[in-house]
């Protein structure tokens, strides 16, 4: 073995010992793994929803000929709603399928009371809704601002109107409707029973 | 086919091309067709409440004696024309089911053999025999007869309810129902007439009866 070669190997030793006293402890030093998601999905869905809190059946005594022939008792609706953003009113509508027949006798040929002489006033209730009075034919199917739930041949009247802000996205709001039969709209009814059915629905637009 | 992008072969053969569109773009226009109308653009509507309207308008006739509810008569003996001195007019008014096909109007009395009752003891009677009417039609044109008080017997065909058992009377007004007139009125005026030869030995005294108004409506 030449010196050289000595002096070569020496230096080697040397090194590698210099390597093993710098590596530092393995418990010294965190392992970080890679990165897993959790996605969070939660849906809100959007709902509105009308009640007759009382006076879901109003009880009329006609005299003929007569304007003012009071119902019973008043209907107190409550329309509820949770709505996404981008809704700006709620309307209430009160309407009858058959504009020319809100009320229909007994028999094989019965009279009938129009929607013309079935009225409403409104009275606001919970949070204010703005009202409005009038008789079931004030808008009829398919006119400008009907809802697409009242049916051809139908007819309305919008009686109590909410709008929607950000404040009120979930809210509800109450009116009480007095109801009348105006019976010089049919100066000719005959004595008889008649029976209708009104129905209360509500829109959230655009 | 760089990232991010959908290719469309648009032609066949040898100048086939590629039309590049964003896979968004492409996305947005399956949403499209799929999806017309957005939930954000429709409303929403709510479920429906219904009221149910109960209305009654019950049937009502009724008469008024408008004027002549009060006629005096000076009798002369078995004298055939004692017209009373003042005519009686009744206004009927009704509101009737569908259904009714006539109202008619009846004066009677609930005895037919005293009509009107001496005052005197042991006062003598004058039969409704004797007792006539002659019709003439008011308001809405009625069909109008003309007759004693004896015309109808109370129980007998043709008699209405409320001429009592031993009583009779006439029907002096009728009115056919039809769609058109289920609420009307009608009137006609009452000349009254007692007849002294029915009776002709009738004594001096004042006699005094009351001839009830009524109307029905049937069937």
């Amino acid at each position: 073995m030449t010196t050289k070669f000595r002096s070569v190997l020496g230096l080697a030793l040397l090194l590698v010992l210099v390597q093993i006293a710098t590596i530092p402890p393995a418990a010294a030093q965190a392992v970080n793994s890679n990165s897993g998601t959790v996605t969070l999905n939660a849906t809100l869905g959007e709902s509105l929803t009308v009640s007759v809190t009382s006076g879901n059946v109003v009880n009329f005594t006609l005299a003929s000929n007569t304007a003012v022939n009071a119902g019973s008792g008043p209907t107190v609706v409550t329309t509820v709603w949770v709505l996404k953003p981008g809704r700006t009113q709620v309307t209430v509508w009160a309407w009858v399928a058959n504009t020319a027949a809100a009320l229909t006798g007994t028999g094989g040929a019965p009279a009938t009371i129009p929607a013309s002489a079935v009225s409403i006033t409104t009275t606001a209730g919970l949070n204010a809704p703005a009202v409005a009075n009038g008789a079931l034919n004030t808008t009829l199917s398919g006119a400008a601002g009907a809802p697409a739930f009242i049916t051809a041949g139908g007819s309305g009247l919008n009686f109590a109107t909410k709008a929607i802000t950000g404040l009120n996205k979930a809210s509800l709001i109450g009116a009480s409707l007095a109801w009348n039969i105006d019976t010089t709209i049919v100066p000719q009814l005959p004595a008889d029973t008649y029976t209708g059915t009104v129905n209360i629905q509500a829109q959230a637009t655009p | 086919m760089p990232l991010g992008k959908l290719c469309i072969h648009w032609r066949k053969g040898p100048r086939a091309g590629r039309l590049p569109i964003p896979a968004t773009g492409l996305l947005l226009m399956f949403a499209l067709l799929v999806f017309p109308g957005s939930a954000h653009a429709q409303a929403r509507i709510s479920n429906a409440g219904t009221v149910t309207l109960n209305a009654t308008m019950s049937e009502s006739l009724s008469v008024g004696v408008t004027s002549g509810n009060i006629v005096d008569f000076n009798l002369l003996p078995n004298t055939a024309a004692n017209p009373g001195n003042v005519p009686s007019v009744i206004t009927t008014s009704w509101v009737l089911k569908p259904g009714r096909t006539s109202v008619t109007v009846w004066a009677w009395v609930p005895n037919r053999g005293a009509a009107l009752t001496g005052a005197g003891p042991g006062g003598q009677l004058i039969p409704a025999r004797a007792v006539s009417i002659t019709t003439t039609p008011g308001l809405n044109a009625p069909l109008v007869a003309s007759g004693a008080l004896n015309a109808t017997r109370g129980g007998r065909g043709g008699a209405p309810a409320f001429i009592t058992a031993g009583g009779s009377g006439l029907n002096f007004a009728t009115k056919a129902i039809t769609p058109a007139n289920r609420i009307s009125v009608i009137s006609a005026s009452l000349a009254w007439n007692i007849n002294t030869t029915v009776r002709p030995r009738l004594q001096a005294d004042t006699y005094t009866g009351t001839v009830n108004i009524q109307a029905e409506a049937t069937p």
